[in-house]
């Protein structure tokens, strides 16, 4: 069984080095930027040349591995890689009309540099693979690591993910139509309807073996589908409860990655409406933003409630609970074709 | 653990647009490099490509009968090979959309070949393109996944030049863990200005048509396509087409530089090296090696001394990226095609433009298309990044 150990989470909250949920930060601009610290551990020159996704990814996994062996592996998820550098080579290419380029951004811009920045810094010659698929890299990841751990059962893993806010990703999804139009603040998001979110970034790390003893947190199950039909989300839903939940058990928390877009609503309504009335929902979209790797903010919440024991008010969108939260079941859809259950509980 | 079986395939490159017409190529001796046609690059006239001899209006047509103005070339290069390999390997349209069944896909551009439009999309205002859903990495799996409404696990993959090898071991694994009971598997890429100039930028594209592991080779070409297999558990697939036993698979990491191999191959190395493992098969076992050969100073001389320190005698290898150009994401299952018709076939490929060995470590590939005993073959897949691959299929 995976067991979730050290994590460090870089987002728009104060959640690096160390977590506090007592203060939250607030939108600017109708962006969730994350607060990037300093990153003492990456060597200046290195990290000179590094965007900000690969930045973020490698600020989060280097305290982890200081003090632990090396890793059998690190599998990490992104949707776009660095979107920054990106732009900035393809400016390159059009304003030079294809002349005469430097490799730096071009190299740097490669969905794998993450991972492979990881594995250059720290030396490490094991497993690597890069996750890309969209809203679902993340959990994408997680299965690999759920196998990864199934094949060689005394390894330990490397798990992650990083996606940044670029001019470049963030103009498009706008002309996609998938960002609010109007100012609206994070904490708005859910009192005012209309279409569209605000979007968000963050990288997330963690360590990973079967070993129960010192870990935070134990992942339970983890499912993926693509459908746009809310039938199915729920057929999908009720199957993945019978089969993590004892006869009339149901998870202490439902956390689910509901944004703000009303053409997403249907979706969340009906995982709702899956569990007993009587369980607590919660919501994490209006912390971290949206985007394609999000939900590791809600696994990475996660942890921080099981460790706790109790759900912070901010994220509550109904119902409360005098019992400890032990089981945590999270569903996530991205833009209403990709969705996500994952089931993570106390160690 | 059940063995895995490809039972489809299917492919497109610049040397052919079936499986068939690509063994035909390679039989022959036809390359597919040569001046850029259809691609609109101002390198056109200077850099050799490997290009698919379709536009992408054509491809187009054929695939959607008429044109879907948001797909772009990757996507419709990944939906053509796709759907010979669906095709091939005869599975009903219940069992594509059925949970059981897995897709993963790989590719190193996705949609950024609409350089010009992404442009446009990025600083925009209003009007965007149509393309706005369609560049990133996943826009290619998920022109398949909608096409066949596939429920099963979907994953996309970007390891740079091992991106379509990782996609092949993955959703084999998928299988072997018990999540999927078939995987459509492969990658597909197209040429971009991204890469061009990229690339070039690097200094490792050939000015004339590349020549693996030659003394005096100067880069490689690229080159475009989509290969995808299917993939089975043993017991599912008994009373049909068996082309081969996906046999083992490496993944390990060169952990040396951003874009260059370390010089003694570690990475390489230690990808063959896991892969026999994960086989159980002995280095001496393996008949034939379809090696990464991209052409490259660096790659060709860190393969061959990787390749070196793993054999006591080098088995017979070529690289078919003198055929096919370097097809980045999707060269991992370009190359596992033709291993597997290595094996089908009975026959090796030559290596096209090589005249004299690397002095150091003297390794001459197979020069002439010939018949050949082969029942295990290496096939090898590096990339930026260090990520380095390598499958290992036999013969049924």
């Amino acid at each position: 069984m995976p067991y979730f150990h050290q994590s460090a989470c870089i987002s728009p909250q104060l959640s690096f080095p160390e977590a506090d949920l007592t203060q939250f930060r607030t939108s600017l601009n109708n962006l969730l930027n994350v607060v990037e610290p300093d990153y003492p551990g990456i060597p200046a020159g290195v990290k000179r040349r590094m965007g900000k996704s690969v930045r973020m990814a490698v600020g989060a996994a280097l305290p982890l591995l200081e003090k632990q062996p090396q890793p059998d592996g690190m599998i990490i998820a992104t949707a776009n890689g660095g979107m920054e550098d990106c732009i900035k080579f393809l400016n390159q290419i059009i304003e030079y009309n294809e002349g005469l380029l430097t490799p730096a951004s071009f190299v740097q811009s490669t969905s794998n540099a993450a991972a492979a920045q990881i594995a250059l810094v720290t030396k490490n010659h094991q497993y690597n693979i890069t996750h890309v698929h969209r809203g679902l890299a993340f959990e994408n990841a997680l299965m690999d690591v759920v196998m990864s751990l199934k094949e060689n059962p005394d390894a330990a893993y490397l798990l992650g993910c990083t996606d940044e806010i670029s001019a470049y990703n963030y103009n498009i999804d706008s002309l996609a139509g998938w960002f609010r139009k109007e100012p609206v603040s994070n904490y708005d998001l859910f009192t005012t309807s209309a279409e569209g979110t605000i979007p968000g970034e963050g990288s997330f790390m963690v360590w990973v073996n079967n070993q129960r003893e010192g870990s935070i947190a134990r992942l339970d199950d983890v499912r993926t589908i693509h459908t746009e039909d809310p039938a199915i989300i729920l057929h999908v839903f009720k199957k993945f409860l019978s089969e993590n939940f004892a006869e009339g058990e149901m998870p202490d928390l439902l956390l689910t990655g509901e944004n703000g877009d009303n053409r997403l609503l249907k979706y969340y309504e009906v995982a709702e409406s899956a569990i007993q009335d009587n369980v607590p929902v919660a919501r994490f979209k209006h912390l971290c933003g949206e985007y394609c790797t999000a939900s590791s903010f809600a696994c990475w919440l996660s942890f921080q409630m099981l460790k706790d024991g109790n759900i912070p008010s901010i994220l509550l969108k109904k119902n409360t609970s005098s019992k400890p939260v032990q089981r945590i079941l999270i569903y996530n859809n991205y833009r209403g074709a990709q969705h996500a259950f994952v089931l993570v509980s106390v160690a | 653990m059940s063995r895995i079986i490809i039972t489809g395939m299917g492919l497109i490159s610049a040397i052919g647009n079936s499986v068939a017409e690509n063994r035909e190529s390679l039989q022959l001796e036809r390359s597919g490099i040569d001046h850029i046609k259809f691609y609109k690059t101002s390198y056109a006239g200077r850099l050799p490509t490997a290009e698919v001899k379709h536009s992408t209006e054509d491809l187009n047509k054929k695939i959607f009968g008429e044109p879907n103005l948001s797909i772009t070339r990757t996507s419709l290069l990944a939906l053509h090979a796709s759907d010979e390999a669906i095709r091939d390997s005869g599975l009903t349209a219940e069992q594509l959309a059925s949970t059981d069944t897995a897709l993963v896909g790989a590719t190193t551009v996705g949609g950024m070949c609409l350089t010009d439009e992404i442009f446009h999309d990025a600083l925009a205002k209003d009007h965007g393109t149509p393309y706005l859903s369609s560049y990133d990495y996943a826009s290619v799996t998920m022109a398949i996944q909608t096409r066949y409404r596939i429920m099963g696990e979907v994953s996309t993959i970007n390891t740079a030049c091992s991106s379509s090898a990782n996609a092949i071991l993955f959703g084999a694994r998928l299988i072997q863990n018990g999540y999927a009971k078939r995987a459509i598997v492969g990658g597909a890429e197209s040429l971009a200005k991204f890469t061009i100039n990229g690339f070039n930028a690097l200094n490792i594209l050939s000015s004339k048509a590349c020549a693996p592991f030659d003394r005096d080779r100067n880069g490689l070409n690229l080159g475009e396509g989509a290969a995808f297999l299917v993939l089975e558990r043993e017991e599912d697939c008994r009373d049909k087409k068996n082309y081969a036993i996906l046999r083992g698979y490496g993944n390990k990491n060169d952990a040396y530089h951003p874009s260059s191999s370390s010089p003694e191959g570690d990475g390489p190395y230690l990808s063959m090296k896991d892969a026999l493992k994960n086989s159980g098969l002995r280095a001496e076992e393996i008949g034939y090696i379809n090696a990464h050969g991209t052409g490259t100073e660096n790659n060709d001389e860190t393969e061959s001394r990787a390749m070196i320190r793993l054999f006591e005698n080098v088995p017979a290898f070529s690289s078919t990226k003198s055929y096919t150009g370097h097809t980045l994401g999707a060269a991992g299952a370009v190359e596992a095609v033709y291993s597997i018709l290595n094996l089908v076939n009975q026959e090796v490929y030559p290596s096209l433009s090589f005249k004299n060995p690397i002095v150091e470590t003297g390794l001459v590939p197979v020069r002439t298309y010939a018949k050949q005993e082969i029942i295990h073959v290496m096939s090898n897949s590096f990339g930026f990044g260090g990520n380095c691959s390598t499958l290992i299929f036999s013969k049924t």
